[in-house]
């Protein structure tokens, strides 16, 4: 009688489990070191004169690059301009002389966004130099 | 012949179950950082601002909302409270303290300007405007 030959079993398949825990670790440590939060929040410095009160009211503004924000719309040395014209006068400026000083006059009824809107196209051209008065009307 | 033992062998399951609860909870506790910058006040885009790279840990926020209230971490404040925690703050930590103002798009200037008045009053000089580099 032919004996049959035996075939050696098969050990149990067994996935070892130390190694993927040991990286998975080592990934969630890594993680956890290099997240960083993207920053969406950007700061628009500014600069506010103090009021002098030596200083006449009716004293004739210095030779200044002004920039009026009002409800309506800006002006740039009193010329009424829209965001482009003011994109435009202000990369003028500042291919000119970039620590120019702006004034920025913001009127007291226009709305934040627009004066925000200003400070973004002077950082925008790289003036640095920005002042921030508020006018009572 | 001795009885063999049974091999012994440590259970992975649970220890599993606890990476990823752990990698859950870490990814859930990250994403809340940013919804802590969430409040009523909705910034303007300022999209070519610069990133503060160096944070100041002296920092105060001043929210101003839409409706003209002004805050301090959601605690609407009057024009003499805010002058006080400011004054306090000179006190403590110097008059380069920045104040960063997050104004609502909507907000009148007229209230921004009331909180830079009280900032010069309390001898704060190191104002800035916040503003949204992008849609968040």
């Amino acid at each position: 009688m032919a004996r049959k030959r035996q075939r050696p079993e098969a050990a149990p398949a067994e996935l070892e489990m130390t190694p993927m825990i040991d990286v998975v670790f080592q990934l969630l440590v890594y993680f956890i070191v290099t997240i960083k939060p993207i920053d969406v929040i950007t700061n628009l410095d500014v600069f506010r004169p103090a009021p002098d009160k030596n200083t006449p009211q009716d004293q004739k503004p210095p030779n200044l690059v002004r920039i009026g924000v009002y409800q309506d719309g800006y002006t740039v040395n009193d010329i009424p301009a829209s965001p482009e014209l003011l994109d435009q006068a202000l990369g003028k400026v500042a291919s000119i002389d970039a620590g120019q000083t702006i004034m920025i006059t913001v009127s007291a009824v226009s709305e934040h966004g627009m004066l925000v809107k200003a400070l973004d196209l002077c950082a925008k051209n790289g003036l640095k130099s920005l002042s921030v008065v508020s006018a009572s009307n | 012949m001795r009885k063999q033992m049974p091999d012994a062998k440590m259970d992975m399951t649970p220890m599993i179950d606890i990476v990823f609860q752990l990698i859950i909870f870490f990814v859930v506790t990250v994403d809340m950082q940013n919804k802590a910058l969430e409040t009523s006040v909705r910034m303007a885009m300022a999209p070519n601002g610069p990133v503060e790279e160096v944070k100041d840990p002296r920092t105060i926020v001043v929210d101003v909302e839409a409706d003209g209230t002004i805050s301090i971490m959601r605690t609407p404040l009057g024009e003499g409270q805010l002058l006080a925690i400011l004054k306090k703050a000179v006190n403590t930590s110097g008059q380069s303290t920045p104040v960063v103002i997050r104004g609502d798009l909507e907000a009148k200037h007229e209230v921004i300007k009331r909180v830079m008045d009280v900032c010069g009053k309390a001898g704060l000089w190191k104002l800035r405007f916040a503003a949204l580099k992008e849609k968040a």
